[in-house]
């Protein structure tokens, strides 16, 4: 597992206001990364220009026509079309679901925001099912601005500040400035002298002041003094001398999401919460007003609405409420496209006694686009092992590899899958170059899959505890 | 000449051209941005000359390759008007630029810069969005 918090918090100090936006989304690719771990390997859906599957691309293999479907549905993404829509990926275990699911958000890119829950997530002591839910949707939801800033940008090549003899009054100083094309000196009053003393800024020094504000940041140091000192501090960042104007006009445009906006306007959090990734529960107030301000700069064209998208995996471990709120949430106007994953046929739907197909109430399977996958073959198993050894960094012989093949078709990929870094342990036990087919045979009779143990424990039932078979033998299996 | 090479070769010269305007427009923005803080500098400097004494004197004013003396009050107006103009001026390039360069990126085939066609938040409008 990624630590997943850590990177952004210690990058948080001494961050520019109009970084924020940016730093949140990193958090976000990083808890991305950390939940689908075992799909580290794909990088998009594999299609080409035509929509159409390639055999193996982009660390996707097989499940044509579910990747085919999937392309579809991600254009009609692409074109804003299918905000408020919902679609189910069905499928055996261990067939790629989360994987598709997983390619798209890859294809979709950074702009989109792309959120990924388990179905088992929302269920909290500290937050309502619907709030959790409504946070997830909201996640998926990101709104693109615009700041607009005029700044001063150069690298300082003389900073002087005159003290008045007697101590103390108003102190008076110049500022000397220059970029690749030309160099120019300020006045300096009290006020600017402060800051600038309160940065710490010296020459050599890259600064920013906004012209608005007079806030005063340092960029970094000028990469022609990199050498001024020997000993340097691991902070120390070095940058170009800016090219060009001094006074240069800034515009960011950046993406942030419902959620965050949220976050940061409801009073009782603040803006840390969105770090500590406590948030509790958002009250409806406050997100009416939020929805109102969006759509007022919608409509003077300061801002988009970028419908992104929320993955819900194990979607059958939500309950009956939950799928009657997202029957409501999706007839939203700022809905994300829903895409959910189940590997349950007709079963139960949570929370009732009625039976449904995939755990889903009818009305709401109604409105669901479904993508189904299939059994991978042999052929496509081989691939798929072959993909992951190189993620996982593990070299391979043939006969192993097809030995692993024999063993995933005959057990289950996940399996197969695991096998392959504990193969690679025994392998490196033994010192061995690349993984043999001794050292699978090992890990297979190491570990045993589903299958077996459940044969073992069907043959040694009576030994194990409170076994509701043959309960009348069971005294003596304390003992044991 | 067949007519395949002709639309290339238009279609190239054009693209030339517009990569011409733009980093005409951007020099500019650059030499002007230098004649204002020249500009400021000077009016600074009189205004420091001022507090020093004040008597009413006359300023030498460079224009071109003759030297001018000139009333105080005088060049510091003239001054100031030249930074206004600079000002509207710089301004004015700025937003030719933004169209220039969107136009380019389409002939060069390269997607649109998302965002950059909207208009910018307010301060306290961005203050919602972070602290």
């Amino acid at each position: 597992m990624h630590s997943a918090v850590q990177v952004p918090i210690s990058t948080l100090r001494g961050v520019m206001a109009t970084d924020t936006a940016q730093k949140v989304q990193e958090v976000r690719q990083v808890t991305r990364i950390e939940r689908i771990g075992a799909h580290s390997h794909i990088r998009g859906l594999g299609l080409d220009d035509a929509l159409e599957a390639r055999q193996t691309s982009q660390g996707m293999v097989g499940q044509g026509s579910a990747r085919r479907a999937a392309g579809i549905i991600l254009e009609m993404i692409k074109e804003g079309k299918i905000a408020g829509r919902a679609v189910l990926i069905a499928g055996q275990p261990g067939t790629g679901k989360t994987a598709i699911a997983m390619g798209m958000a890859q294809a979709l890119g950074q702009d989109t925001p792309f959120t990924a829950i388990a179905g088992s997530e929302i269920f909290s002591l500290e937050m309502s099912k619907t709030e959790a839910l409504t946070q997830a949707f909201r996640r998926s939801i990101g709104i693109r601005i615009k700041e607009e800033t005029e700044i001063i940008e150069g690298e300082v090549v003389e900073i002087q500040v005159d003290r008045p003899a007697s101590g103390t009054g108003v102190k008076v100083g110049k500022l000397t400035l220059k970029t690749t094309e030309m160099e120019t000196i300020y006045d300096l009053g009290t006020k600017m002298i402060e800051s600038l003393t309160k940065e710490k800024v010296q020459a050599g020094d890259i600064i920013t002041i906004d012209k608005a504000t007079g806030k005063v940041t340092k960029l970094g140091r000028s990469f022609t003094r990199a050498r001024d000192y020997d000993a340097m501090g691991p902070q120390t960042k070095f940058v170009q001398c800016p090219e060009g104007e001094l006074q240069k006009r800034k515009e960011v445009v950046h993406t942030v999401t419902l959620h965050e906006i949220d976050v940061i306007n409801s009073r009782t959090q603040g803006f840390l919460a969105l770090f500590s990734g406590d948030t509790g529960e958002i009250k409806t107030e406050v997100r009416e007003q939020i929805n109102a301000k969006v759509a007022e700069w919608r409509e003077e064209g300061k801002a988009d609405i970028v419908p992104g998208v929320l993955f819900v995996d194990e979607v059958h471990m939500l309950d009956i409420e939950c799928f009657s709120f997202l029957n409501r949430a999706l007839e939203s106007d700022m809905a994300p496209i829903l895409i959910m994953a189940t590997n349950r046929g007709i079963t139960k739907i949570r929370g009732t006694n009625y039976e449904s197909p995939h755990g889903i109430p009818l009305d709401l399977l109604d409105r669901l686009l479904i993508i189904s996958t299939s059994e991978y073959s042999e052929k496509e198993m081989k691939q798929i092992l072959k993909i992951r050894c190189e993620e996982e960094d593990v070299e391979m012989s043939d006969d192993a590899l097809m030995l692993l093949t024999r063993v995933g078709i005959e057990t289950s990929l996940r399996y197969a899958i695991q096998l392959i870094t504990t193969a690679n342990l025994v392998c490196r036990k033994r010192k061995g170059q690349e993984v043999e087919v001794e050292d699978i045979k090992r890990v297979y009779s190491l570990f045993l899959d589903e299958s077996r143990s459940t044969q073992f424990l069907i043959e040694y039932q009576q030994e194990f505890m409170f076994s509701e078979k043959g309960a009348g033998e069971s005294e003596s299996m304390e003992v044991a | 000449m067949s007519r395949g090479t002709e639309f290339v070769l238009r279609h190239l010269g054009e693209l030339e051209e517009l990569a011409e305007e733009v980093l005409t427009a951007k020099q500019q923005i650059v030499d002007l941005d230098k004649k204002r803080n020249q500009n400021r500098e000077a009016l600074r400097a009189l205004q420091n000359k001022r507090k020093a004494s004040s008597k009413e004197s006359k300023e030498w004013v460079c224009f071109g390759n003759t030297f001018l003396k000139l009333p105080h009050c005088k060049t510091e107006e003239m001054l100031k008007e030249d930074q206004k103009q600079l000002d509207t001026e710089i301004e004015k390039l700025r937003d030719e630029l933004k169209p220039k360069v969107k136009r380019l990126r389409d002939m060069e085939g390269l997607p649109d810069v998302k965002g950059f066609d909207l208009k910018s938040l307010t301060k306290e409008e961005a203050l919602a969005i972070h602290r």
